[in-house]
């Protein structure tokens, strides 16, 4: 793909199906495995994004009546821009919260008594801590209504509870990508899954290995999608690495659109050897956030000693919580053993001393090659 | 959706609208808001498309 953008129409090479005059919006992708890929939309592609996002937002109850605060950098990344255009196109009101800063947002959510709105689930839990700080109580602002994306939090319970007790507002899910488009969402029901769009694309599950395609539920496998009607750069059949699975059974909301169970589980790409046993960060994060007495932030480090793999675990303890040291990394170790598979070296820090991020966050990281490369 | 609802009838006035705002597309070439406006009301009219599937020209 980056390489075909190499090529002529400038920036988008190949990949352009318009004549560069009908591009009308430009984005690119966070470039999370290498260099970014550079997105073209005509103005149908613009008003096609804005309307699935309209889609996912009245499933998710949003109605002309909410005030929805946008709490991100309206920049190069696609993120919430068309959450923004389907905001105005349900005939709800939106509130731009660009360039302030995270205490300036929630100054302005509590002035305009906003009723939703839209970020990352790691930019959730530390705009709550720093109202916290502030010395608001995010559970007495006026946001009943959020909608996550960027990270998968908002499907893994535990992430989830801590979000929707931290505000006191339902939290939703939904996934999407530069390249795909929003793809699917959680509605109001909230039954364990999310509902595919199956009136802007067309979703097919293939068995990692073998690559047959799955159509049973309880299978999974990576996701293969077609974005049916989008113009400028064509998603047909696109490998997105995703790790989902059919649910078994149709949602109680009533929509006949197929439901994909506990949302996106993991990516393919994602899911590593260590000492010989495969783990997926989303695991970790399920038992960290799922432990009260644990902060939010955590960081996942696998490197070598030696030949053999090792894996650090660093966490914070809640302030005031310190003298539960032991008995929380005891429960720690044996919920981790429980549900990974493996053994973890754990680091505590003190609180806030772990990085903060307010996009995607970066807390997994493998130092195996680059240690393989120094050995070399 | 109430069982007045007719989806044949949605499915004619978005053709219908579809037409037209082909027809001023057609018209505007020399006038470029009107071929620009024409343009972003086809864009709209594709998603009432969507919204009504069956109202797509094959």
């Amino acid at each position: 793909m980056r390489g075909i953008q190499r090529k002529p129409p400038f920036p988008y090479g190949d990949t352009l199906c318009v004549p560069l005059e009908d591009v009308v919006e430009f984005r690119q992708t966070s470039g999370t495995t290498g260099q970014p890929v550079y997105q073209a939309d005509t103005w149908q592609d613009w008003e096609w994004w804005a309307e699935s996002w309209a889609y996912i937002l009245w499933a998710q109850g949003y109605r002309p009546c909410d005030r929805v605060f946008l709490p991100f950098g309206y920049n190069v990344f696609v993120a919430f821009w068309a959450g923004h255009y389907a905001v105005e196109k349900i005939g709800a009101e939106i509130v731009p919260g660009g360039v302030l800063d995270t205490q300036a947002r929630i100054l302005k959510i509590q002035e305009l008594q906003c009723t939703a709105m839209m970020a990352t689930p790691t930019y959730v839990l530390g705009m709550a801590d720093t109202a916290k700080k502030m010395g608001i109580d995010p559970r007495l602002l006026s946001i009943r209504r959020i909608t996550c994306a960027g990270e998968p939090g908002a499907s893994i319970p535990a992430t989830k509870k801590r979000m929707e007790d931290a505000w006191n507002a339902k939290v939703f899910d939904h996934a999407g990508a530069t390249e795909i488009g929003a793809w699917s969402f959680e509605c109001a029901d909230q039954t364990g899954g999310l509902h595919v769009n199956e009136a802007f694309f067309l979703v097919e599950i293939q068995d990692v290995d073998t690559g047959e395609y799955i159509e049973e539920p309880g299978r999974r496998g990576k996701m293969i999608i077609t974005a049916l009607d989008r113009q400028a750069q064509p998603c047909v059949r696109f490998d997105s690495k995703d790790l989902i699975e059919w649910a078994p059974d149709p949602c109680s909301c009533g929509r006949t659109f197929r439901m994909i169970k506990g949302g996106v589980v993991g990516r393919s790409d994602d899911i590593t050897k260590v000492k010989g046993v495969l783990l997926s960060p989303s695991a970790i994060e399920e038992v960290v956030r799922g432990m009260d007495g644990l902060a939010d932030e955590f960081e996942v480090i696998v490197d070598k000693v030696g030949d053999i793999d090792r894996i650090t675990l660093k966490i914070e303890i809640v302030k005031g919580r310190e003298d539960e040291r032991p008995r929380l990394e005891a429960t720690l170790k044996d919920q981790l053993r429980l549900n990974t598979n493996l053994g973890y070296n754990l680091e505590f820090h003190d609180y806030g001393t772990l990085p903060r991020y307010d996009v995607k966050a970066k807390r997994f990281k493998d130092l195996r090659e680059k240690h393989c490369m120094e050995k070399s | 959706m109430t069982g007045e609802t007719d989806l044949q009838e949605i499915q004619e006035k978005i053709q219908s609208l579809r037409e037209t705002a082909e027809e001023l597309k057609t018209m505007g070439e020399d006038f470029p808001a009107l071929y620009r406006n024409a343009s972003r009301i086809l864009a709209s009219i594709k998603m009432l498309e969507l919204n009504i599937p069956e109202a797509s020209p094959l």
